[in-house]
């Protein structure tokens, strides 16, 4: 049940995904990754990439333009 | 989820609110285009309508040009090419609609200017352009909008944009003249007639579409 976290303000998409991606795949089941962007096209694809793969997702607006997205490694 | 939900978060400064601004730059956008239409022309004033609503449904919808190409090869993802494919479908009915419109009555079809020679011109500088915009992360509009939005990575981009394109402008005389102009031009109504060519276009935009939901599918493994 650990937490890690990726930083990923100013990169531009496909970035985010990408990093979110790789970093996905080192987590056990039941991690919890938070992803800080501020991109927001990676605010619309790293949700839809981790959904897809059946994660539990939340999406929080901690700024303007600026987002925190919650992945739970099912 | 109740993991995630109930974990608790630093307290975040309390966000601005925006909406003075939105309403401030929307009264201003207006008073614009009312110059533009009493002090310029009424095209202008149009163009500039049109530009507002596009960048407005751009960035509301995350509507993407660069994500439709790329995607599909980084996560196997399509949805965004099947919004563009089904775009394209839309535009295809609609510009049938009035160029075959100005052809029935006998007047002159609008936008054939923009019938342009296909060549291997034409991938070469699509290859060219696709590896410009991944790394830029955006095509021109993408681009434009995520400037509006304030990312700072693309504004240099912008500029960049910018600097290519009057190089590109000086040039293309040259690249015309020996390279592109030779090339046929194909107008897909003078080859099929314009209810087949309609036909055609569709279907291959549909091939498209279903090839892109078979590629998700296959590469994501997913069942909706």
């Amino acid at each position: 049940m650990a937490e890690f976290e990726l930083d990923c303000l100013g990169e531009a998409c496909p970035v985010p995904l990408m990093k979110t991606e790789k970093k996905m795949a080192g987590l056990k089941s039941g991690d919890t990754l938070i992803v800080h962007i501020d991109h927001s096209c990676a605010m619309k694809n790293v949700p839809e990439w981790a959904r897809k793969q059946g994660h539990n997702v939340e999406v929080e607006e901690v700024g303007d333009g600026e987002w925190d997205v919650i992945i739970e490694k099912c | 989820m109740s993991e995630t939900g109930g974990r608790a978060r630093p307290p975040r400064k309390p966000k601005r609110n925006q909406l003075p601004v939105g309403l401030i730059v929307f009264a201003l956008m207006i008073a614009a285009g009312v110059l533009l239409s009493v002090y310029r022309s009424g095209a202008l004033a149009m163009a500039w309508v049109f530009g507002g609503c596009f960048g407005f449904i751009l960035q509301k919808s995350r509507f993407c040009f660069t994500a439709s190409m790329r995607d599909p090869c980084i996560t196997g993802s399509t949805s965004v090419t099947k919004a563009v494919l089904m775009a394209f479908a839309i535009t295809t009915i609609g510009f049938t609609a009035i160029k075959y419109a100005a052809f029935a009555s006998g007047q002159e079809i609008p936008g054939q200017s923009y019938v342009m020679p296909v060549s291997l011109a034409t991938a070469a500088g699509g290859i060219l352009f696709g590896i410009g915009m991944v790394i830029a992360g955006g095509c021109a509009s993408g681009t434009l909008m995520r400037v509006g939005e304030g990312f700072g990575m693309q504004m240099l981009s912008l500029l960049f944009f910018v600097i290519g394109s009057l190089w590109g402008a000086k040039d293309m005389g040259w690249w015309n003249l020996n390279v592109i102009a030779g090339a046929p031009r194909v107008f897909l109504p003078d080859v099929f007639g314009w209810f087949g060519a309609v036909v055609i276009q569709l279907l291959i935009i549909a091939c498209l579409y279903v090839a892109a939901d078979l590629w998700e599918r296959k590469k994501m493994g997913i069942t909706e």
